[in-house]
Formats: structure tokens, sequence, C-alpha cells
């Protein structure tokens, strides 16, 4: 029971920092909460179902149209609707409205134009479950978590490896200093925000596998964002911590005590640590420059 | 007795030695001038005077109390107070509602009675609109009383920021460069400003400014410092004719024009 | 006529929350995403004294004002001292939004999802109209206080304000419990006007609505809003659009705004005769920052 519940906290921790990476990088640049990521991790979950379903596309290529939708997606985002605050330098709080005016507004796009039909995906993986010291696995759940720690472990390398990720990680720290030495201010947030427009593809489609597909499944990304903010918001590894930490808690909450509490659990556990932790556990505590 | 006295201070952000041992003390009714050259530390020494930053060792002292423990809030009414080296105001009130907004204190009615717009509520904003206008009138500002704060000019915002700190009726004010910005007959406006408001107010004032004929002019002490040490604490003649000073502040080369 | 009276007697309940919000997100400067569950606690408490308890109609209003009140200084507490980012405020809301509802749904003497049917109908239109005026009076009152100063002050430069001796905690606390409480009693009339509440109607599409109304009115402004969401339940109405267009709407006036006019279609002025006469005094109209007077 407890292995069982620890496992499956794991693999929805997986899916939680997939998402709170998007959250992270965005807010590392930038310096606003993107609410709207939540609502492309939806888009991107249809993306992937109606490839799959409608044009029989089969699990790769769809999976792979999902997250280049998304991406596009994200950056069509940007271009439109936040570019034109950045470019005069808007306080983060316009960025965040934005941001949440984009959301709601794509959310009920869905909801008037495709409906609020649930969309279960057509079964990948068989419902079969493997035996590991006596618990069940489902195989989805393994393939999401392995999954998800390689495309991490990717951006990783793409961040401190690549001349692109080391330009966005000194604009992390300075984008003014960033921009005089040369590097494309435009260029760059547009990457940031497709990179984190395919991870949030990706986990929409792992999302939309294991429960389903339907206009306000982006609600649960709010909890990705408890998981950024409690890893520290654009910290890296800070948003792979927050998700695991948050997935298990959770789970373990939702098997030992209620699962109605479950979400009230999650925001009361971001308040805590956000009083005793303001930076989350990994993010660097900025000083207000005065 | 010494009004402030900063002894051993270091501040460190991460592995950076923003300040590093610094010591000086100011009596009651002085002004001196904080120079160095651009990223010497001087706002750091403000900011942990005024309680934004805390000190990382050492003691701050302000009238023989020590202050490192004391929130921002609790220093300003203490007795602190500063201007802004990139100008803060409340930009979307008027020119009068910053200074009304600081003498909040003033303002002895209280919630209920606000609610209830009571005669008394009505009396004291009266109280503290007269109140701001003599603030306004010493840095001449009370043609623009109606103004929005972030559509004067910019000498003129540097001017409002100060009456805003005279507002607070300090006994030391902590000037972080008035005169960036203006041009020379606007900063002999200014360095009779805070000549008159100096006498006016009583105060003791530290002063951080890069225009040299400025302080020059104002501060018959100047305390040097560079990358967050004190290089010199003395007389301004003294410290004119410092070779260090003008090595550090003006450059090698410069230094040796002077010197011939 | 009826059916009028009923859209104006919402309008009218709706102004109430969101003056409240106004005070809250346009003049301190803070982002709230479950304004709707203050106005959910306020008629929950309101309703249940009124039905169960047979509490006079005016008392059971004060009740879930209170309530309201008391609540938003539990969750105020922890994330306002801490001097949060404004983004970790709006999440901290917005699982305040979510507990509240669980509650609302598990508690017995709310009746949990089905709701609280065959509430007393006291809310008349004289009643909104005379509770409406009262706050807006009383919150421009506030506006134009030391507190409203501060406030605003805080908004403005948050650090600024501190150098200035004003405790940031304290005003933004003030702030929340004020609109907290405005919130309350604008669904404790709610309440007493439809005669029936459930947890599904306090979601977030009515606190999107109220925010988006403070946006798109100015922040910074109390007339703005007041107009905004007059339109917002008006013109629904008129059209007679369904629920999830309106939502649309809201989320693109949101993106719009912030993007063409962030200072909202009334910017940082009031509606006012003064500023009528100000249209016809350009110089005046330009230079003077007199608006804020109303």
């Amino acid at each position: 029971m407890f292995l069982q519940t620890l496992i499956t906290g794991l693999s929805i921790g997986g899916i939680y920092a997939l998402m709170a990476v998007g959250y992270s990088l965005v807010f590392s640049i930038l310096n606003f909460s993107n609410f709207a990521h939540g609502t492309i991790i939806m888009l991107g979950a249809y993306i992937g179902y109606f490839l799959i379903s409608s044009f029989k596309l089969g699990f790769p290529f769809s999976f792979i149209g999902a997250i280049v939708g998304a991406a596009l997606l994200a950056l069509i985002n940007v271009r439109l609707a936040y570019s034109p605050l950045i470019n005069r330098k808007a306080p983060p709080l316009y960025l965040m409205i934005t941001a949440m005016g984009v959301s709601i507004f794509l959310e009920n796009m869905v909801y008037v134009t495709v409906g609020s039909h649930f969309y279960s995906f057509p079964e990948i993986f068989k419902q079969s479950t493997i035996k590991f010291f006596g618990s069940d696995i489902s195989p989805l759940d393994l393939f999401a978590l392995i999954f998800s720690f390689i495309a991490i472990f990717a951006l990783h390398l793409f961040l401190t490896r690549t001349k692109m990720g080391t330009a966005i990680r000194a604009a992390s720290y300075d984008m003014t200093v960033a921009s005089l030495n040369g590097v494309n201010m435009n260029k760059l947030i547009g990457i940031v925000f497709i990179l984190a427009g395919a991870f949030g593809g990706l986990a929409g489609v792992f999302l939309g596998v294991k429960y389903m597909v339907y206009p306000t499944m982006g609600w649960i990304t709010n909890k990705a964002y408890i998981a950024a903010v409690i890893g520290g918001l654009g910290s890296l590894p800070g948003a792979v911590i927050g998700g695991v930490i948050l997935g298990v808690l959770e789970t373990f909450v939702s098997v030992y005590v209620s699962s109605v509490i479950r979400d009230v659990f999650s925001f009361s556990l971001v308040i805590l640590f956000l009083v005793i932790l303001p930076a989350g556990l990994l993010g660097k505590y900025l000083e207000e420059k005065v | 007795m010494s009004l402030l006295e900063l002894k051993n201070v270091t501040k460190c952000f991460g592995g950076i030695v923003a300040v590093k041992d610094l010591s000086f003390s100011l009596n009651d009714g002085e002004i001196a001038g904080l120079i160095g050259p651009n990223g010497a530390g001087k706002t750091t020494v403000f900011n942990l005077i005024t309680g934004v930053y805390k000190v990382t060792e050492g003691i701050i002292l302000f009238e023989g109390k020590d202050i490192n423990k004391c929130d921002p809030v609790s220093i300003v009414r203490g007795g602190i107070a500063r201007t802004f080296q990139n100008i803060r105001l409340f930009n979307k009130l008027s020119v009068m509602e910053n200074i009304k907004t600081v003498l909040f204190r003033e303002a002895n009615y209280n919630f209920a009675q606000v609610l209830m717009k009571t005669p008394k509520v009505v009396k004291m904003e009266r109280h503290l609109t007269e109140r701001s206008m003599e603030y306004l009138k010493v840095v001449g500002l009370e043609q623009y009383a109606n103004f929005r704060a972030d559509s004067l000019p910019y000498g003129l915002q540097r001017k409002l920021e100060i009456a805003r700190a005279l507002a607070l009726k300090p006994k030391l004010l902590l000037l972080d460069e008035p005169a960036a910005g203006m041009n020379p007959e606007e900063s002999l406006a200014l360095v009779d400003l805070i000549r008159y408001i100096k006498e006016q107010y009583n105060l003791t004032i530290i002063l951080i400014e890069h225009h040299m004929d400025v302080v020059m002019e104002l501060c018959p002490r100047i305390i040097v410092i560079n990358f967050g040490e004190l290089l010199i604490d003395g007389s301004k003649e003294k410290v004119q004719s410092d070779e260090r000073v003008l090595k550090a502040y003006l450059g090698e080369e410069y230094a040796n024009v002077a010197g011939n | 006529m009826e059916y009028i009276y009923g859209v104006i007697s919402v309008i009218g309940i709706e102004i109430i929350a969101t003056v409240g919000l106004s005070v809250f997100t346009g003049f301190t400067g803070l982002f709230s995403l479950g304004h709707a569950a203050f106005m959910a606690i306020g008629a929950y408490t309101a309703a249940i004294l009124t039905y169960f308890y047979n509490v006079p109609f005016i008392l059971a209003l004060l009740a879930g004002m209170l309530m309201s009140a008391l609540v938003s200084f539990v969750i105020g507490f922890p994330t306002l001292r801490a001097k949060l980012r404004g983004d970790y405020f709006a999440i901290a809301t917005l699982g305040f939004g979510e507990a509240i509802r669980v509650i609302l749904e598990n508690l017995s003497i709310t009746q949990g999802a089905r709701g609280l049917p065959g509430i007393s109908h006291f809310t008349t239109l004289p009643v909104v109209a005379i509770f409406s005026v009262i706050v807006v009076w009383m919150t421009r009152n506030f506006i134009l206080s030391k507190f409203g100063r501060n406030a605003i002050a805080v908004r403005e430069d948050a650090v600024a304000a501190e150098m200035a001796g004003i405790d940031i905690f304290r005003v933004r606390m003030l702030s929340l419990v004020y609109s907290a409480a405005c919130g309350g009693l604008a669904g404790g009339l709610f309440a007493h006007y439809l005669n029936f509440i459930q947890p599904a109607m306090f979601t977030s599409i009515l606190s999107t609505q109220l925010t988006s109304a403070v946006v798109a009115g100015g922040m910074g402004s109390l007339t703005g809003p007041i107009i905004a969401i007059s339109f917002f339940i008006a013109v629904p109405e008129v059209l007679r659009v369904a629920n999830m267009w309106r939502l649309v709407a809201y989320g693109l006036i949101l993106v719009l705004i912030m993007i063409y006019r962030p200072s909202g279609i009334m910017g940082y002025h009031e509606l006012s005769f003064a500023s009528f006469k100000n249209l016809f005094n350009r110089k005046a109209a330009n230079q003077s920052a007199g608006g804020r007077r109303m």
C-alpha cells in the first residue's frame, strides 16, 4: 500500500514537474507568473487527442504534434499578448493580468467551440500492470515518469551546454546586461516560450492520457504552479523537486486522509511554504534594488 | 554624543562584499558628503542605515541606540529620512498628496470616522493640506500642488522627494544624488535649498553626490569610500588634496594633472 | 418592468462587491483570484441566520460582513505578512476559493452542493439602492482619507512607502478586510434576492467578472469599475448571450485593456461634474491631477 502510493505519487509528481518547468522558465527571465501556461497545456492535450483519434496519426506522431502545436501556441501567445507589454517595460502585475486574460479567453473559447465533453485517449498502453515488489505499477505511469525526467534532463543540458542556453541563464540574472552584451531579447523570449510550450504539450498529453481531456483540465496546472513556487519560482531543479514533493505528499494525503481535502492541502502547503521560505526551496530571493 | 555611528559595518550579498568594515560617526548638526566612484557602495550604506538591508557584521547606532534589528518603518519614525537615487515618488498621486501621504501620522482620526466622514476628518484633512503646503513652499513647488507627481520635470521631482523627506520630520536626512540630472544653475539653487532646510529644521545631513561643486560648496567634511571600504574621512581641504582620492575617484590621469 | 428591476438590483449588488474589490486591487495593487469566496461566506452566513434562526435581515447582513472580514483576516495574515509578491498572494486566494467551496459542499448546515432554497426575499430594489449608495459613499471617503492615500502609496512604490513610515502589512490588511466585508455584504444581499444559494454560484466566473470590471474600469478609479460592472451585467442581459461567451469577452477585455489602455477606461480619474468642466477647460484637464477629487 505504502509503496503503491509512493509510486503513484512519484508519477503524478513527474507530470507536475514537467508542467512546473514551464512556469519557472518564463518566470526566470520575465519575472511574472504566466497563468496562461495551464491553458497551453490543456490545448496541447486537445491537439494530441484530435491527432490521434480524428486524424489517426498514431501515438508517436500525435505526441510530437501536440508538443509542436503547444510550442507554437505559446509563441503566438507571447507575440500577440505579452510582447507589447514587455517592450514598454510594463510592471509584472500587468503581465500577470494579461496572462489571466489569455487563460480565461482560451479556456472559454474551447468551451464554446469544442464543447465541454470529456474525451479520453484511445488505449495506448495495455491495461495490464507490472508487478514490482508486490505493488501494481501501470506502464503508463512508469513511461510518464521516465520520459518526464529524460525531458527535463535534456532541458538541463540545453541550458548548460549550449550558447543559447547560456544566454537564457544570463538573461535570468540580468536582462539589461544580457541585452547589452548582444543577446537578442526578442528571440530569446521567443525561444523560452517555445520551450515552455513544448514542455506544456508533453505534459498535456500525459495528463490527457492519465485523466481525460476537457476544457477545465487546466485547473490541475494550478498545482504545478504551486509545485514551482514550493521549489522556488525561476529555478529548474526547484521545479522538479517541488513537483515530486507535491505529487507524493498529495497522493499520501488523498490515500491516507481524504481525497476531498487534497487540493485544499496543496494550497495550504504552499501558503505554509511561502511564510517560512518565501523564495521556495531553491529560488533566488531577490532583495529589491533600492 | 554623535547622532549616527557606524562601527565596523560589513554587508555581503552572497559572496560579494558591498561594504567592508566601515566605521564613521556623525555629530548632531553636521553635514557630510559621502563620495566615491560608481559602485563604491554609497547607496548600500544608505540602505543599511535605513534598514532596507540588514548588516552582515558590525553595528549602527542612532542616538546611541542600536538600530540593526529595527525594521525600516520604525527607523523612519525614529527620525531618519531619505531620498532615492532613482526618484521614487508616488507617481499617480498629486504633488500635494505625496506630502499629505507621509503626514498621515498627524491625522488623528480613526477608520470609523473616515467612513462616516465626520467633521473631525474634514477638519484634519484641511489641516493636512495646509501642512503640506508649508513643505511645498519650502522647496518652491506650491504652484504645482495639484499636478500629478509624474508629470513634473525631473528637477522638480527631486525637489518633491526632498519635501516629502522633510515632511517626515527627520533628525538625519540622507540625500542620494539630489543634483543628478540638474544643470549648473539648478545645482546652485539646490545648494541654497539644502543649506536653508538644514538651518530651518536643524538637520544632520549625509549627501551622496557626483557633482563635486555641490559637495564642496555644502560639506565641510567628506567621507570617501572605494570598493566598500573607507578611503579617507576628513575635512574637504584634506580630501581635496589627497592623492588617493583623486586616483580612486577621478582616475590616474586626472590625478596627475591635478597633482601638478 | 419586474425584469428591469431585477437587472438593476443585480447591478446594485455587484457594484458593492466591485467597489470593495477596487479598493484591494485597484487602489492597493493586489490581485485576488477568489473574491467570489467572500461573497459566498457573506451569503451563507446571512442566509443561514435568517433561514434557520430567524435573525433580523439587517443583523444577518452585518454578521455576513463580519464573517467575511474575519475569514479574510485569516487568509491575509500569513500571506500579506510575509510581504509576498503579488502573484503569490493571487495563488493563495485561488486556493482559498477552492477551500471555501469544499467546506460549503461538505458542511451539513449549508446542505452541501444542493444549496439552500427558500431564503426569504428581503432584498428589494430600494434596499439594494440604499446599501450601494452607502457603500460607494463610504468607499469614496476611505479613498480620500489617509488610509486611501497610504494604500495608493503602497501600490505605487512599496519601498518608498515603507521609507515614509507606512506599515505595508497593515495597509494591505485593511484593504483586504474592507473589500472582504463589501463582498460579504454583497453576498448577503444576493442570497436574499435570489432566495436560493448553492456553492456552484460562487465560482471563478463571478470572481473573473469582478476582477475584469476593476481592471477595465481603471485601477485607481471608483466610478470606472462601477460603470464597467454595470455594462458587464446589462449588456449580456440585453443581448442574451450565454455565460461562456461572456467569459470569452472578459478574457479578451483583460488582454486588450492591458495592451492598449492599462489604466482602464477611466484611468486614474473619476466621472464627476468637475471632469465635465475640465472637458471645456482643456489646459486644466491636461495638467491637473485634480481628477481624483470627486
